[in-house]
């Protein structure tokens, strides 16, 4: 077991230590560099420009200057931002826990509601309800995130005015309320992003474990357990689920890269402040450190919870446990 | 005295959409058990014997479904309500399976899997079910049960899990018991302790046992009446000992040659 | 796959309807100059036509710049499922080509390219996508093509990989090489047609996750760039009318959806015609 623990541990280090060069090396070609927007345009100096970039270490050949900054990197400088006039460090810093806690909610509710779908499809398996949440799963499959983002957006948000649609709050001046009512408000504005989110996570749970269930389904010990005169759902909860989850929480792992990439989209139409956010915004103004910084980020989250879940998988469901004597 | 069971007409279809035609996988069942007696059921594979125990079970898979009459306790089996049948299953009718390891929750301990009659059928409390669990593991022969009833299926050996599938099926203490070819998937040594086991408790308890098999020596040596299942029809209904003096239908002879060869080869 | 298992995919309801749909949306892509009642790049009259809901005219309405939604939603198609197509049988050949070196040549090469692909599953493919294209600035559809494709081969790698190492132990491939076959003419003879299937699969999947990603980077600015139209940034321009003018939201929301829902379906359907080819030959 630690063997395969520092393994993956291993793995995931490789993994960040490869975009991070990947990083690097993008920022490289980008066209100008750091000081081009702030030096170019206007009548400064050539040797001033020249001193600037040597005091930045600009002009050194590539290689010292990827160890310099991979240096600065592991001590957490990740650069400066120019267009937000802050450290990228701080911008992030900022930025990450929201991501986290829209990712987060996400596939919490996500999971709970595939599971349950899934469930109750396994239940009436092949009756109308299974088919037509057949349908709305592959639907929600089917639609880009961000194209739900919008519908939800859209009506939802700006029609009927249910829910906020940007932002992540609308209190103003935040000191001046109590603290429940931020975390109300918070709370409202999480909502329409989250359960976009949400939506796009059941409908993937969802289908997996269907699957995953009916294959299971067929098994003797859920004939045995019939047998006994357990109530159907019993059967489902207590014999078919434990042996159908496994797959489902690895698979889960391994869309973790494209969920994300999916937040990143939800932050830009939602307006919520986080690592995607902050990605546009960047993008839009050439800060090319604050985007890169935001791609890197992302990427070692992705990569962390796949390292999470694919432990959890390992734990709920360990691969050892049928080898017949 | 009114039998225990009582199957009348009893008809096995694949009501799958594809053939509206197809021969029926059993019809114009028509047999009785009373309480207490042993009955086989012999027949080849693909007779339908199994189709027909789990039929009585309410346990067929989806592409089949029967007809005609089941009367046990005076209730039809056929034409009752799923939850009225899982009510019975386990405590009054139980059955126990072919294979023991895939018959068995790979996941959960063995005692557990036991104790998990008692409370489908209503105990609350946990730790007097698994007393009761593991008392039964003892009683079925299973060599310090308290401790093999913490372990998982895989971990115990081919009669150990038949004797906790027995245990399964005779912890609420049914009146009729359903082995279907309990001892095939066994070596040969542990199926002699098993048939013995299976014919101590039906006396001990007074319960009445159907055995489908395949093997005639089965059936011999613990049912006192055989029916012979071929083709999906019941064609003989008789005292094994007299089946087995003078048999009646070709395929019976069949069977009964198979075990006791009239001429001597050698 | 024999062809039993064909007839009796052409049998299969939600297939054959997958198919056609994605069929339909190609042709009718292909067709558009001619199906398309008016220019799409053209502002007729930029007052008066500006935002109309759907009319016997303007079936889907027209945008804010008073073009044809209709029309631009058919040339859309043109360009949206013509760079997802491209770039599915780029991200489809790569990945076969270089899981069937990884199978083949074993060794080192193996060991390289499995790391790579573990290494690089890890990266969302839309960070990676934005990032590539905002180092290198807005692109033309060809350069699209070629980014997009070229970041999608990894599961196609692993798959044919996969398949290429379960064929290659068989007794068929022994028998092939003791008769004197090289490597590589087992490869196209034997290997690649008994994978051919799984490869469809990938394809199906490949196209499924591809539009989506060319939609949203047109959304965003960064893929096709206006006036070019593109499922994707029909919905740019009209983001700020979306409350009030619906029809610009759900016709290419619809058009992504119908693809993209056909593509999986298919995808779906021939897992398990193979698996079915697989338990009874």
């Amino acid at each position: 077991m630690t063997h395969r623990i520092v393994t993956r541990l291993l793995q995931a280090a490789a993994v960040c230590a490869v975009v991070a060069g990947a990083v690097f090396v993008l920022l490289q070609c980008a066209p100008g560099d750091p000081f081009a927007t702030a030096l170019e345009g206007g009548d400064i100096p050539a040797t001033v420009r020249a001193e600037w970039r040597a005091r930045y270490g600009i002009d050194r050949p590539p290689a010292e200057r990827f160890v310099r900054w991979a240096g600065a990197l592991a001590r957490g400088k990740l650069g400066y931002s120019a267009s937000r006039h802050q450290t990228v460090a701080a911008v992030v810093s900022d930025a990450v826990p929201r991501t986290l806690l829209l990712v987060g909610t996400a596939l919490i509710l996500g999971f709970a509601l595939g599971m349950g779908i899934a469930l109750l499809q396994t239940k009436h398996h092949r009756r109308r309800i299974d088919r037509a949440l057949g349908v709305l799963t592959l639907g929600g499959v089917a639609m880009p995130e961000f194209l739900l983002a919008l519908l939800a957006m859209t009506w939802l948000g700006a029609r009927w005015r249910l829910f906020p649609v940007a932002g992540i709050g609308s209190l103003g001046d935040v000191q001046a309320f109590p603290w429940w009512e931020r975390a109300a408000d918070g709370l409202w504005h999480l909502t329409l992003p989250a359960s976009v989110l949400a939506v796009t996570v059941a409908a993937r749970v969802a289908r997996h474990q269907r699957a995953a269930l009916l294959g299971v389904m067929h098994e003797d010990y859920i004939r045995t357990a019939r047998a006994k005169g357990l109530a159907e759902w019993a059967v489902l909860w207590r014999h078919a689920l434990p042996n159908a989850i496994g797959p489902v929480i690895a698979l889960l792992g391994l869309a973790l890269p494209s969920l994300i990439g999916g937040a990143v989209l939800i932050e830009r139409i939602f307006g919520w402040p986080g690592m995607g956010l902050t990605l546009f915004d960047a993008l839009l103004a050439r800060d090319y450190p604050l985007v890169l910084a935001a791609v890197l980020l992302a990427t070692v989250l992705a990569v962390v919870a796949r390292t999470l879940t694919d432990f959890i998988a390992e734990l709920v469901a360990p691969r050892r446990a049928r080898e017949p004597l | 005295m009114t039998p225990l069971l009582s199957v009348d007409g009893l008809q096995i279809d694949v009501s799958a959409t594809g053939d509206a035609a197809a021969k029926p996988i059993l019809r114009d069942v028509t047999f009785a058990v009373n309480a207490g007696e042993t009955v086989g059921l012999l027949g080849a594979s693909g007779s339908g014997k199994t189709s027909l125990a789990l039929a009585l079970l309410g346990l067929l898979p989806p592409a089949l479904s029967a007809r005609g009459r089941a009367l046990f306790d005076g209730h039809d089996l056929i034409a009752m309500p799923d939850h009225v049948r899982r009510g019975l299953r386990g405590r009054r009718l139980s059955m126990v399976f072919q294979e023991p390891l895939t018959a068995l929750n790979p996941r959960l301990r063995v005692g557990a899997q036991v104790a998990e009659v008692a409370h489908a059928h209503g105990e609350r409390d946990a730790r007097r079910a698994m007393r009761a669990a593991v008392d039964m593991l003892d009683r079925t022969g299973l060599h310090e049960a308290d401790a093999r009833a913490r372990r998982y299926p895989h971990e115990l050996s081919g009669g150990e899990r038949q004797r906790v599938l027995l245990a399964m099926a005779l912890l609420l203490d049914p009146a009729l018991l359903i082995a279907d070819e309990p001892t095939s998937a066994l070596d040969v040594t542990v199926q002699a302790q098993v048939l013995q086991l299976l014919c101590a408790q039906q006396r001990e308890r007074g319960m009445a046992l159907v055995l489908v098999s395949h093997d005639l020596g089965v059936i011999a040596t613990t049912c006192v009446r055989t029916l012979v299942v071929h083709d999906g029809r019941v064609v003989e209904d008789a005292p094994t000992r007299q089946l087995l003096a003078a048999p009646e239908h070709p395929q019976t002879r069949a069977l009964v040659d198979a075990v006791r060869p009239r001429r001597r080869i050698a | 796959m024999t062809p039993h298992a064909w007839r009796r995919l052409m049998d299969d309801r939600p297939a054959v309807l997958a198919a056609a749909v994605l069929t339909t949306a190609a042709v009718v892509s292909l067709l558009a100059p001619w199906l398309a009642p008016y220019d799409p790049t053209v502002q007729p009259d930029p007052v008066a036509l500006r935002l109309i809901g759907p009319s016997v005219q303007h079936p889907f309405g027209t945008d804010p710049f008073s073009r044809d939604v209709f029309s631009r939603v058919l040339y859309g198609a043109r360009v949206s499922l013509g760079v997802a197509f491209g770039a599915m049988l780029l991200s489809v050949s790569l990945g076969a080509a270089l899981g069937a070196l990884a199978a083949v040549l074993g060794g080192w090469v193996d060991l390289a390219i499995s790391a790579l692909v573990d290494i690089l599953i890890a990266m969302p493919r839309l960070l990676v996508v934005i990032a590539l294209v905002a180092t290198f600035g807005t692109l033309s559809p060809w350069w699209l093509v070629a980014l997009i494709g070229g970041s999608g081969w990894l599961t196609t790698a692993r798959i044919v990989r996969g398949e290429f190492r379960d064929h290659l132990n068989r007794d068929y491939v022994l028998a092939a090489r003791a008769l004197g076959a090289t490597r590589w003419r087992i490869v196209w003879q034997h290997l690649l047609p008994a994978v051919a299937p799984q490869i469809a699969v990938a394809a199906a999947l490949a196209l499924a996750a591809v539009i989506p990603l060319e939609a949203a980077l047109s959304f965003v600015g960064l893929g096709i760039q206006p006036p070019l139209p593109s499922w994707g940034n029909i919905l740019l321009d009209g983001t700020d009318y979306l409350t009030s003018a619906w029809w610009l939201v759900v016709f290419p929301v619809g058009a992504v959806t119908m693809t993209v829902s056909a593509a999986l379906v298919l995808a779906d359907r021939l897992r398990v015609a193979i698996a079915g080819e697989e338990r009874a030959p």
